[in-house]
């Protein structure tokens, strides 16, 4: 691709980098006075910092989904705060109430197995394949056993709900956005916003009208303090297992996109869908993997999602704001660049945390704050921190 | 004064250099041709007159005052109109829709006025109707009647060109550029478009700035030739005297291609590429 | 003929004008408060879905924030509107809990500095409502401009994306200590006077208005050059297209009539609140748009009309049912589903015939159809159940299929017009035209094989058959070359 050198005059091509410096030193000029006025202790920052690197990790997972999926087909995947919302419910009904009734555990291990089957048929070419058939049979009677049998921990929740969630990914793909590959990217916008509409509404009907206590049994979401230099810090054990989780799991994602033959297919159809395919990459199978992936690493920021604070608001309206902010994380970072998605993610956690605990008042322009950040991010440097500039070209 | 009037201009794109210290002019009612090996930045030059690019050095004017720094509309309201090598056409608009809109900027009342179909915008409206027809008709009837009304996505190939072209004419420019206009045209075509050119010069007065690489077409018509190569002019003068220029022949042929073969038809093959070099 | 045509689509044009005003008469005087309600909801929405199709439709630009705009000329009317008894309870409200500062930005203030105070006199008139309204336009269509500034720099989805935060913001910042002051928070206003948006003739009669304007500005000039943009926006700006005029223009103008829109809305509802306009109102916009022909206008008031018919006469599918019913129609949709695949893949000839996935779409419905029926014997599937949000599901299933199988809408592009509707095609040769074709491609007598390059001018000029108003009969006569490279 022919990069156009940038012609404009050196004051031109600074001013957002300017813009952005001054408007960082008037923070944390603020943020110096309000600590030397009000006199935060170190304990306090500690506490920041913690929640901040928790609420960054999990956006950083809700982002690595939408970055990969740009990444790809050059769509913003509008329907992926509402994957995040279904993953968390999906664990939430898993851990909470089970075991099922047969009735319903049949019912969901069918459903299940359904899309595992299509998923699993997607790399053995048919759903008549031997491989794709036992799956199918081993997944229904287990999950009908399991479901229906014992009540179950938050572990085989996280667990169950990115396989569901990953299926749901898929079908996502299959159903709404395969049908329309090659269209213009606007009309692929509409459907994904349809999309988003349905998975709002259906989560209404499915899962519940009200706000849900999310509480597994564990230890994991007890209180902990410890000692920092003579003062004591407050906070919750789950700060470490978000970490933890978030950082094994990009790994693991790092890993598969690097080393084997599916990632680096999925590398191949980023940088070129049509070449790739000519090359003899079925671009359709690396797009379901894309979503299979982010809708999985979805589904993990839901399940930490909930037991980080406790409560699912309503499907409505759960999965607009995170996954809004999301986007605005990896667009921060760099949209179609992993370490970017996690890098914006971090980024943005550490602000909207940093700025509504410092500057007392601002908490009712934290959301606000977020689509303005998207919005200037847009206007100024598109490509963000790490990425090239993907949007629409000439 | 020249018309058109380009003087050391250079364009880079990151470290390539697409044109490099170009100087040439367009007299007022000529055909110059602007012709060159694949990659030797004759569309750039295209994209460097009409605003799409700005130079990195040199100067562009156009009757007597500069271009640099102008967009593209605003040339195109100065009087300089452009085809596209691969056609860019409204494609799901009517003929007739595609040949309006190039006029809308001659309209001098505002949207309210269109809006209520005031007076003044309606004698502009069946203005620009009648410009329209006029130039449409210089491609005889085949873009006439019922074709007015249809999609240009039902158009044949050729037709889609001659509507680019008639689209180019009626902003009412002075300066035409056309990029490849024979491109894709069998012989027949070829020839009826080498002679539509010569009348919007002849009878329409136009002054045209030609990229072509059939070579019979610019032998034919064009007043003067530049030859480009690697961004840089390498020959200028009539087409004789440039076909024979053995600088234009390693150009197109490489180093060791003898002269045998130079002649006219030659360079016609331009488009498989340099062999030697 | 073109006289006589246009005279011909004006009566059509006021015969169906007659029909509307009586059906409108008809349910204002004779029809039920819920139809009422529905046809006030269609006027309203219709002249909102209109106004974006200006930017969705004919610009190409996907705008996602006419929520926004909405809640702006919504607010704004209603503040200037508001009884003096409601509006001195807000204040006080305002008062006890703000600061000094935002205080001083109330709308009191402003409202005294800039003289409208008078517009919310107890004798509130049509006029003053009227005014009220056109100012609430206006203060939408300059955030309007606002909005349309980005759409220079971005395009395609980052544009879209954008569009929609700033929709987004307006609603979150309205709710802020900010601007309480304006807003009075998320608690919004009660007491708007309602007797503009309970009328049928005014509402009908705003969006008559804007169809105008939508449809008049489509066939002209500024329309094409919209048009021109949707196709393609490199090559309108090398045809001497303005581009950042058009698309400012484009949104300052959707963003009035939505402003309108907003303060019929908030008239409607006597009420202004901040959840009165979410981001689904342009998704039910957005639908009707797509759904009707993406820039036809014709086409969204269809959509419109589809939307509002199912949101306002869907309500029996929310209702409560027993488990069995819900089964045995799950049953039944997933049966049809795989009868309309086989018959799909039966008028396209798509091989194989019976894809898996009707096998598997026809397995799960006969055994959905096997638990209704079993089921209640076994003791499973006891109680009711409701179905909340099944419209909206249904809305989104629907923008859905139309966006996979016809992505322009029912209309498409086109229109609703009195020659479409009685099949006259000006892009089908006439016999005579035929023949003249059939002369020119010809070898036998045409032997110069000239292509009808020196073959006579056609007679007449079949465009100035167009009937634009004013055209007269000066048909057949050449016009005089009009050439700019000779002139000068």
């Amino acid at each position: 691709m022919q990069k156009e050198r940038d012609s404009r005059p050196v004051l031109a091509r600074l001013t957002p980098w300017l813009i952005g410096a001054a408007v960082l030193i008037a923070l944390f000029a603020r943020i110096a006075f309000l600590i030397s006025e009000r006199g935060y202790t170190a304990a306090f920052f500690a506490g920041a910092l913690l929640q901040s690197l928790q609420l960054g990790s999990l956006y950083a997972l809700i982002a690595l989904g939408y970055t990969m999926v740009y990444g790809i087909i050059r769509l913003i995947n509008f329907a992926h705060g509402e994957v995040f919302m279904v993953g968390a419910f999906v664990s939430y009904f898993i851990f909470a109430r089970t075991p099922y009734a047969l009735p319903w555990a049949l019912f969901a291990a069918a459903l299940s197995t359904f899309g595992l089957m299509y998923v699993v048929s997607l790399w053995r070419g048919r759903l008549g394949d031997p491989l794709v058939l036992g799956t199918g049979i081993i997944s229904f009677i287990a999950l009908t056993l399991i479901l229906s049998s014992s009540a179950l921990g938050w572990i085989p929740a996280l667990v169950l709900s990115m396989l569901i969630t990953g299926v749901v990914g898929v079908l996502l793909d299959r159903v709404a956005y395969r049908p329309l590959r090659g269209a213009p990217r606007i009309s692929l916008l509409i459907t994904a916003i349809a999309m988003s509409f349905f998975l709002q509404n259906t989560g209404v009907l499915a899962f519940t009208r009200n706000v849900t206590a999310y509480r597994p049994e564990t230890s994991w979401t007890q209180s902990m303090q410890f000692e920092l230099v003579g003062q004591t810090v407050f906070g919750t054990r789950v700060v470490i297992l978000v970490v933890l989780l978030t950082a094994a799991l990009v790994v693991v994602l790092t890993m598969f996109v690097t080393r084997t033959r599916l990632g680096k297919a999925m590398r191949a159809s980023a940088q070129d869908p049509e070449v790739a395919q000519m090359m003899g990459i079925d671009v359709n199978r690396v797009i379901a993997t894309t979503f299979l992936l982010g809708s999985m690493l979805a589904a993990a920021a839901g399940v930490l999602w909930g037991m980080s604070y406790g409560t699912l608001s309503q499907p409505a309206v759960m999965g607009l704001l995170p996954g809004i902010k999301a986007f605005a994380a990896a667009v921060v970072g760099g949209i179609g660049s992993l370490p970017g998605a996690v890098i914006g993610g971090v980024l943005l956690g550490f602000m909207e945390n940093f700025f509504t605990a410092l500057i007392p008042g601002v908490t009712q322009y934290k959301d606000t704050f977020a689509f303005a950040l998207l919005i200037i991010v847009l206007l100024i440097k598109p490509s963000g921190i790490v990425g090239e500039d993907l949007s629409e070209k000439v | 004064m020249a018309m058109l009037d380009i003087q050391g201009v250079s364009k880079s794109f990151g470290g390539l250099r697409a044109i490099s210290d170009l100087s040439f002019s367009v007299e007022k009612g000529e055909i110059v041709s602007v012709i060159g090996p694949n990659g030797a930045g004759k569309t750039t030059l295209f994209n460097l007159i009409t605003g799409v690019y700005r130079p990195d050095r040199g100067g562009i004017d156009f009757e007597g005052r500069t271009l640099v720094g102008n967009s593209p509309d605003k040339i195109v309201q100065r009087g300089i109109a452009r085809t596209f090598q691969n056609l860019r056409l409204f494609t799901n608009l009517t003929v007739l829709d595609n040949i309006l809109i190039p006029q809308h900027h001659k309209l001098h009342s505002n949207w309210l006025a269109a809006v209520l179909r005031t007076p003044g915008y309606l004698r502009k409206e069946r203005e620009v109707h009648e410009t329209a027809l006029e130039k449409l008709s210089f491609f005889g009837p085949r873009l006439m009647s019922y074709r007015l009304h249809q999609p240009v996505i039902n158009l044949s190939y050729a037709n889609r060109r001659r509507t680019e072209m008639a689209r180019a004419m009626a902003t009412g420019a002075k300066l035409l550029l056309l990029d490849e206009p024979s491109a894709g045209m069998n012989p027949k075509e070829t020839t009826e478009i080498t002679r539509i050119i010569r009348r919007m010069r002849d009878e329409g007065g136009y002054t045209v700035l030609l990229v072509e690489h059939k070579m019979n077409v610019v032998g034919e018509i064009s007043d003067r030739v530049v030859v480009l190569d690697y961004g840089e002019k390498i020959a200028e003068g009539t087409y004789r005297d440039v076909v024979d220029d053995p600088k234009v022949i390693e150009a197109y042929l490489g180093r060791k291609a003898t002269r045998k073969g130079s002649s006219a038809d030659a360079p016609t093959t331009g488009d498989e590429g340099r062999t030697g070099a | 003929m073109v006289q006589q045509r246009s005279v011909r689509n004006l009566l059509l044009t006021l015969a169906a004008l007659a029909v509307v005003a009586l059906v409108l008469y008809f349910v204002q005087e004779q029809g039920g408060s819920k139809m009422r309600q529905v046809f006030t909801l269609f006027a309203i929405w219709g002249t909102a879905a209109v106004s974006l199709n200006l930017i969705n439709g004919t610009t190409g630009i996907l705008s996602l924030g006419h929520h926004g705009f909405m809640l702006l000329g919504g607010y704004t009317t209603a503040l200037l509107i508001l009884p003096e008894l409601n509006r001195l309870q807000i204040a006080a409200s305002a008062r006890s809990q703000l600061n000094d500062f935002t205080l001083g930005l109330s709308i009191e203030n402003w409202a005294r500095g800039l003289g409208l105070e008078a517009l919310a006199a107890p004798e509130a008139l049509w006029t003053r409502i009227l005014i009220a309204m056109f100012i609430g336009g206006l203060v939408a269509a300059a955030f309007g401009l606002l909005v349309g500034i980005p759409s220079l720099r971005l395009r395609g989805d980052y544009l879209a994306i954008v569009t929609f935060g700033f929709g987004e913001i307006i609603r979150l910042l309205a709710s802020t200590d900010l601007f309480a002051a304006f807003t009075n928070g998320s608690l919004g206003f009660t007491g708007v006077p309602s007797l503009m948006g309970k009328s049928l003739w005014w509402t009908f009669g705003i969006l008559g208005l804007t169809v105008f304007v939508m449809s008049r500005l489509k066939f002209s000039s500024y329309g094409r050059a919209l048009q021109g943009i949707r196709e393609d926006e490199v090559a309108a700006q090398a045809m001497g297209v303005n581009l950042a005029y058009h698309k400012v223009l484009a949104f300052t103008l959707s963003a009035f009539f939505a402003g309108v829109a907003g303060g019929l809305y908030v008239s409607w509802l006597s009420s202004a609140r901040l959840d009165s306009f979410l981001f689904f109102l342009t998704f039910f916009f957005l639908v009707a748009i797509s759904v009707g022909g993406t820039g036809s206008v014709t086409g969204t008031l269809l959509g419109t009309a589809l939307v509002v018919f199912v949101l306002q006469y869907g309500d029996p599918l929310e209702r409560s049912y027993p488990l069995t019913t819900w089964t045995l129609a799950l049953g039944a949709l997933l049966l049809a589903a795989a009868g309309g695949a086989y018959v799909y893949r039966r008028i396209n000839r798509l091989r194989p015939r019976l894809h898996p996935a009707v096998f598997v779409l026809a397995g799960m419905g006969l055994v959905t159809v096997l638990v209704a029926f079993a089921g209640p014997a076994v003791g499973w599937l006891e109680g009711n159940f409701r179905a909340f949000g099944l419209r909206r599901i249904f809305l989104a299933v629907l923008l859905l299929v139309i966006m996979v199988f016809r992505p322009n809408g029912v209309l498409g592009r086109s229109e609703f017009t009195w020659a479409w509707l009685l099949r006259e095609r000006r892009d089908q040769p006439t016999d005579e035209e035929r023949a003249q074709d059939a002369w020119l491609h010809n070898p036998a007598l045409n032997k110069e094989g000239k292509e009808g390059i020196d073959a006579p001018e056609p007679a007449a000029h079949p465009l100035l058959e167009r009937g634009e108003p004013g055209d007269d009969d000066d048909a057949g006569e050449e016009p005089p070359p009009v050439d700019e490279g000779r002139r000068t």
